[in-house]
């Protein structure tokens, strides 16, 4: 070949190389992005004056006569609108009965509407279930209402759709209530009144992570599946490092070369390909229905199925590290007269403590991460944050089921997306922080076996 | 030399520390597990949420899992409560008698289940045999039930879920839903889906209704709180909680929330309809 034709495929490859790592960091950038910017504004966001009386209610923050207050000025600002109303049922009392009927129905829609926006109108009903207690404490969910309250979407017939589907078209509301009372409520509230009304300010909620959650995650922070999500991590870590490391240290160390060593090493190495759903039900019929590790779905149970999922990995890695102790260390413990457990736990086991320590980074990560081995072993939907006694009989919320679960399963999914994201950014940032942490605790284990 | 091993025999003790910590564990709280059907599942988390602030110490914990894995978990004894959409098969109860268990029913609301479609496709109404006909795979396009020419997007459940059971037997007859049916696993992806899918047709508990989703009447009758507790809505059913032999205390308690007028008010809330009388 060529010499200019080499250095130009030369040239060619640099660049290839060059463009797919601006490609892997975009890429990066492109899903942390609305992740980091989503998950943020579960805790930073312009909250509005029914998030005091909430968070006031539901848990215990926040002074009552300050919350009382504010209420009242919020229900006097409002009070025209209520008035308004109250004038136009009584107007609707004396219609001829086909008009009744139809605005009454166009009325329930707007006192459905005008409750979702600003909470309980005075003199109904009131709910049990928190979300119907409260107007939207969320200034972003608010004009999400708001934008409700003033449209009415209907699905019409249309010249324009080809196929016979009908569109959407979007009416002002108060055409509906056109020549009736109800009209000066549409004039009054505004969003400018909107937000006198519902006073937006910056918030900046640390106790997203510390508090539990309500109504099933309506409102309130996620320390349920914060906190199960550490146990379960740190559960799995203690059943499966010293577990991992003996095993490394008997297969370096101890084990002569014969087949029976060998099928394990396979073994290890198809544990570590095995899907994890297969951990998820060898767990649940080993650890629950056969031994009985507890009565049911527990954190112990799930910490115990985490461990066999990432008992490979530390098998591999503590493996690979202990061999890499130079053999002249061996010879060099036992040439002074130390046995060879004690060479081990003396002289190899610190040597090899770095790589042992990035093995144990890996799976930590793995194991806070991971969905499948937890459902039927330890994740619930909804539930308390388990204390450290009792692991052995309760089973908790995580961060990795919640999110699947409230994306799936829940029941209005679009009004807590802030949840959602936050979860995922919390379970992000508290992998990244476990990983951190072992690093540089790796880093300080390296420099002390330098120095 | 010396530093290292105490570093490494400060994490061992450390370890094993804490695993002693986890041997002397006692019963801290009492727990009360609830697992299985989506559908039963906004009840059960209000339902939960509701008696722990009555009774604070007492944990309650609801899973969502389907109505055939509560079942399973019952069988187990890996729940006290077994929320179910459909009632235990002959096969389940006597897979639980053989493990000593005795399911015990507790209807605890009433539900219907819903035909929901796109809000855009302008078919409002569809008939039993014309239903049971789309997820048999003989009415493949909307034209024959009046509406655009558009192939059906046929949406079921898993077999696992109460709400697939009833509609089975409902609607379907013991007739196989066709293989073209895209299954879901839940009440919300269904509901998720359909909101997202033009030409689809899904069926899920009349709770999950809202503004995104389109319920088409059934046989000329709409699923209202109404028609649901008379029966008169075709595919209606009841939910229910089951429990391994007659319930006591908190259990005991949950169950039977749903004829306090706490509870009633709960289940309407949610936009299912209580059950008459104990």
């Amino acid at each position: 070949m060529q010499l200019a034709t080499r250095s130009l495929l030369n040239r060619c490859f640099t660049w290839l190389c060059g463009l797919s790592v601006v490609l892997m960091v975009a890429a990066l950038f492109m899903l942390l992005g609305p992740i980091t910017f989503r998950g943020v504004s579960s805790v930073i966001f312009r909250q509005t004056s029914e998030f005091d009386r909430m968070e006031h209610d539901l848990f215990g923050r926040g002074s009552e006569d300050k919350v009382k207050t504010e209420y009242d000025r919020m229900m006097s600002a409002a009070a025209p609108i209520f008035a308004s109303m109250k004038a136009f049922e009584q107007e609707l009392d004396g219609m001829p009965s086909s008009q009744r009927r139809e605005l009454k129905a166009e009325y329930e829609s707007f006192r459905e509407a005008l409750s979702e926006l600003l909470g309980p109108i005075p003199g109904s009903e009131s709910s049990l279930l928190a979300r119907n207690k409260y107007g939207q404490t969320r200034w972003d969910r608010a004009l999400v209402k708001f934008d409700h309250f003033r449209y009415v979407e209907d699905w019409v017939v249309s010249d324009h759709s080809e196929d016979g589907m009908l569109v959407k078209k979007r009416t002002p509301r108060e055409l509906r209530f056109a020549g009736t009372k109800l009209e000066s409520a549409f004039n009054y509230l505004d969003k400018d009144r909107l937000a006198e009304i519902m006073q937006p300010r910056l918030r900046v909620y640390l106790n997203f992570f510390t508090d539990v959650s309500h109504d099933s995650h309506f409102f309130g922070g996620i320390w349920p599946e914060l906190w199960g999500t550490l146990l379960l991590t740190i559960g799995a870590m203690l059943f499966a490092v010293p577990m991992g490391i003996i095993a490394a240290i008997y297969l370096v160390e101890y084990a002569t070369d014969n087949w029976m060593i060998s099928l394990i090493r396979i073994c290890i190495s198809t544990l570590a390909g095995v899907p994890s759903i297969v951990f998820g039900l060898f767990g649940l019929s080993f650890f629950i229905n056969t031994i009985k590790l507890s009565e049911s779905k527990s954190v112990i149970a799930g910490s115990a199925t985490l461990a066999l999922l990432i008992l490979p990995t530390i098998i591999r890695a503590s493996e690979e590290a202990i061999r890499s102790v130079p053999n002249t260390y061996r010879e060099a413990a036992i040439g002074l007269g130390s046995t060879r457990w004690h060479a081990i736990t003396s002289v190899i086991l610190p040597a090899s403590l770095p790589g042992i320590l990035t093995g144990i980074v890996i799976s930590m990560g793995r194991a806070a991460g991971e969905t499948a081995p937890i459902i039927f072993t330890a994740a619930v939907s909804v539930g308390a944050a388990p204390g450290i006694l009792d692991v052995a009989h309760m089973p908790t919320p995580a961060l990795s089921w919640n999110v699947y679960n409230i994306c799936t399963e829940h029941e209005a999914v679009e009004e807590i997306r802030h949840v959602q994201y936050g979860m995922v950014l919390t379970l992000i940032a508290l992998v990244l922080l476990l990983n951190g942490t072992a690093i540089v605790l790796r880093a300080r284990v390296s420099r002390k076996l330098k120095g | 030399m010396k530093k290292q091993s105490s570093l490494l025999r400060r994490m061992a003790l450390g370890m094993v520390g804490v695993a002693l910590a986890a041997c002397g564990m006692v019963q801290a709280e009492e727990t009360v597990v609830m697992d299985g059907s989506t559908t039963v599942g906004p009840i059960a988390k209000a339902f939960a949420e509701y008696y722990q602030k009555q009774n604070p110490g007492v944990n309650v914990t609801v899973s969502e899992s389907g109505s055939g894995n509560g079942a399973k978990s019952l069988i187990n004894s890996a729940c006290q409560i077994a929320n179910m959409s459909r009632a235990m098969k002959d096969k389940e109860v006597a897979a639980a008698k053989e493990k000593g268990i005795n399911p015990i029913h507790h209807v605890i609301a009433m539900d219907g289940i819903a035909v929901v479609v796109h809000p855009s496709n302008p078919v409002k109404e569809i008939s039993m045999e014309k239903l049971h006909d789309i997820y048999t795979g003989t009415i493949t396009n909307w034209k024959d039930l009046g509406g655009p020419d558009k192939k059906i997007v046929v949406i079921s459940r898993d077999t696992n879920s109460g709400t697939y059971e009833t509609f089975e037997s409902l609607v379907m007859h013991k007739d196989k839903v066709t293989g073209d049916a895209e299954v879901a696993g839940s009440n919300g992806h269904v509901k998720q889906r359909i909101a997202k899918t033009p030409a689809a047709i899904a069926y899920l508990g009349a709770g999950f209704v809202d503004k995104s989703v389109k319920a088409l009447t059934v046989d000329g009758v709409d699923a209202t709180a109404e028609t649901i507790a008379s029966s008169k809505y075709p595919i209606s059913r009841p939910l229910y909680m089951v429990t391994n032999g007659e319930p006591t205390g908190h259990v005991k308690a949950i169950v039977e929330l749903c004829f306090t007028e706490a509870g009633k008010k709960i289940i309407e809330d949610i936009g299912n309809v209580p059950p008459m009388k104990k």
